[in-house]
């Protein structure tokens, strides 16, 4: 995936509430690992469901598709596509760059 | 402070509770209605938004469709259910694609709805146009309730003319409309009658100039209606020279007889002056006869659409009427039935006098008790 795709673009008057977003996000990956760890799928469908309200309002669009695909796959109970959407997440926030606008 | 800034300020308060379990979410939608010059309160589960709700009311709230226990669409149907909560406008926040979740939030008495992700302009829209909505709306229900303020005090102002105040209040606190207003009243009462007439009535319409009797009438009902209202009676009639006053109706008054007795009482002092004026301007020799007597009625209204008056219909009151006929000059003539009511309150009738009077319209003869007056 080429590095740019992991450039979001925030409006400058939200910069103050990014480094608490960016957080929960991190806590919110560890809590999607422990519930897959555990099969709690239903977990995995709320916590999905909140990554794809939350992310797109801030401009993050890729949590919010992976939070999408996320809730997917635990309403299907789908193991390895949620290992893999799980995986795909953590690279994200491990290369996500922020600019403001 | 900026001049948007001071514009701001200048418009009313305007408070949005946001209900949404996500940190997130609260801090982003609180951020944008903060920078709208809007109050923010948040709320993270339902049991907190209606705690917070019947705190103080918002005046918009902004609530997530899936939360933790109770769900949006539950706090929305609860906020709709409650009167005083069912004009704050909801906005229910769900996803742009989700038209069930659209549907039951309309059943849930929704009155828009955010789509997720919230976009800012979308938000600020939406919020503002509510606002107006409430505000308006809010401005409706403060002008409909001056209005309906302004009606009962009219009329409020119409009836105390004629009715005694407690009878204006009774009518005002059970009507919803004027097309009530004594609808419910039509009863079957004992009531306490009293009827006063001027006498030497008819010598003063051929002596006065015509100009200055109805000036004249009005200050003698005016005297009599304050003797009346002071032991709060209710005047039914004013006709010609005379007047109707009842007791015990529509409030019970378990001492009514003896408010009529101390009504006719002051009614003839309180004239007294306004007879010696008389006397001395125009040569007049006036005054007042009164009958009282008890029993049943029929109270109500009665008349046509086009006019009706608030009365009391039965023998007691032609009794009344005819002893007030029969009584001299400031004379109270008191019925066998008001009589016995008395007696049982104030012991023997000593003081009275006692007559057998034949009365137009009744076989055999009555007994009627008679009390002067004696000049002030």
């Amino acid at each position: 995936m080429p590095e740019n795709a992991y450039t979001v673009t925030v409006a400058k008057d939200l910069e103050d509430l990014i480094p608490e977003f960016v957080e929960n996000r991190r806590r919110e990956l560890e809590s999607l690992r422990a519930a897959l760890a555990a099969g709690a799928f239903e977990r995995l469908r709320q916590l999905g469901h909140r990554m794809r309200g939350v992310g797109n309002s801030f401009g993050f669009e890729r949590v919010s598709s992976l939070g999408g695909q996320i809730e997917e796959g635990a309403t299907r109970a789908n193991r390895g596509e949620l290992e893999a959407r799980i995986a795909e997440y953590a690279d994200y926030l491990s290369r996500v760059r922020i600019v403001y606008e | 402070m900026n001049e948007a800034g001071a514009a701001r300020r200048a418009q009313p308060e305007f408070r949005v509770l946001i209900v949404d379990d996500d940190p997130d979410m609260v801090a982003y939608l609180a951020h944008l209605l903060k920078a709208e010059g809007l109050d923010v309160e948040a709320a993270y589960d339902g049991r907190q938004a209606l705690a917070l709700i019947a705190d103080r009311a918002p005046d918009l709230v902004l609530l997530d469709v899936v939360l933790p226990g109770m769900s949006g669409f539950d706090i929305c149907r609860r906020l709709k259910a409650d009167e005083a909560t069912a004009l704050i406008p909801v906005v229910l926040i769900t996803a742009l694609e989700d038209s069930e979740n659209r549907v039951r939030g309309i059943e849930a008495g929704a009155d828009d709805f955010l789509s997720k992700p919230a976009k800012r302009e979308e938000l600020v829209a939406r919020i503002g146009t509510l606002r107006r909505l409430h505000e308006m709306r809010k401005e409706l229900e403060e002008r409909r309730l001056a209005a309906e303020i302004q009606r009962k005090e009219a009329i409020r102002r119409a009836f105390s003319r004629y009715i005694s105040p407690r009878l204006t209040e009774k009518v005002l606190s059970e009507s919803q409309n004027e097309a009530d207003v004594f609808r419910d009243l039509s009863d079957r009462a004992a009531v306490v009658a009293l009827f006063a007439d001027l006498r030497g009535f008819t010598h003063l319409a051929e002596t006065v100039p015509v100009f200055r009797v109805v000036p004249m009438m009005n200050e003698f009902f005016a005297e009599l209606a304050v003797a009346a209202h002071a032991n709060e009676g209710t005047i039914f009639s004013m006709a010609g020279d005379s007047l109707l006053v009842g007791f015990n109706v529509p409030v019970a008054q378990p001492d009514a007889a003896e408010r009529a007795l101390a009504t006719a009482r002051a009614m003839v002092r309180r004239f007294q002056p306004i007879a010696r004026r008389w006397k001395a301007d125009f040569g007049l020799t006036v005054g007042i006869g009164i009958g009282i007597e008890a029993g049943e009625v029929v109270v109500g209204n009665v008349g046509s659409p086009s006019f009706m008056s608030y009365t009391i219909i039965g023998d007691p009151v032609n009794v009344a009427a005819r002893l007030m006929q029969m009584a001299s000059t400031n004379e109270i003539l008191i019925g066998p039935r008001a009589m016995q009511a008395l007696q049982a309150v104030l012991g023997q009738a000593n003081g009275y006098d006692r007559r057998e009077l034949a009365l137009r319209g009744k076989a055999g003869r009555v007994e009627a008790f008679a009390v002067r007056v004696a000049a002030a």
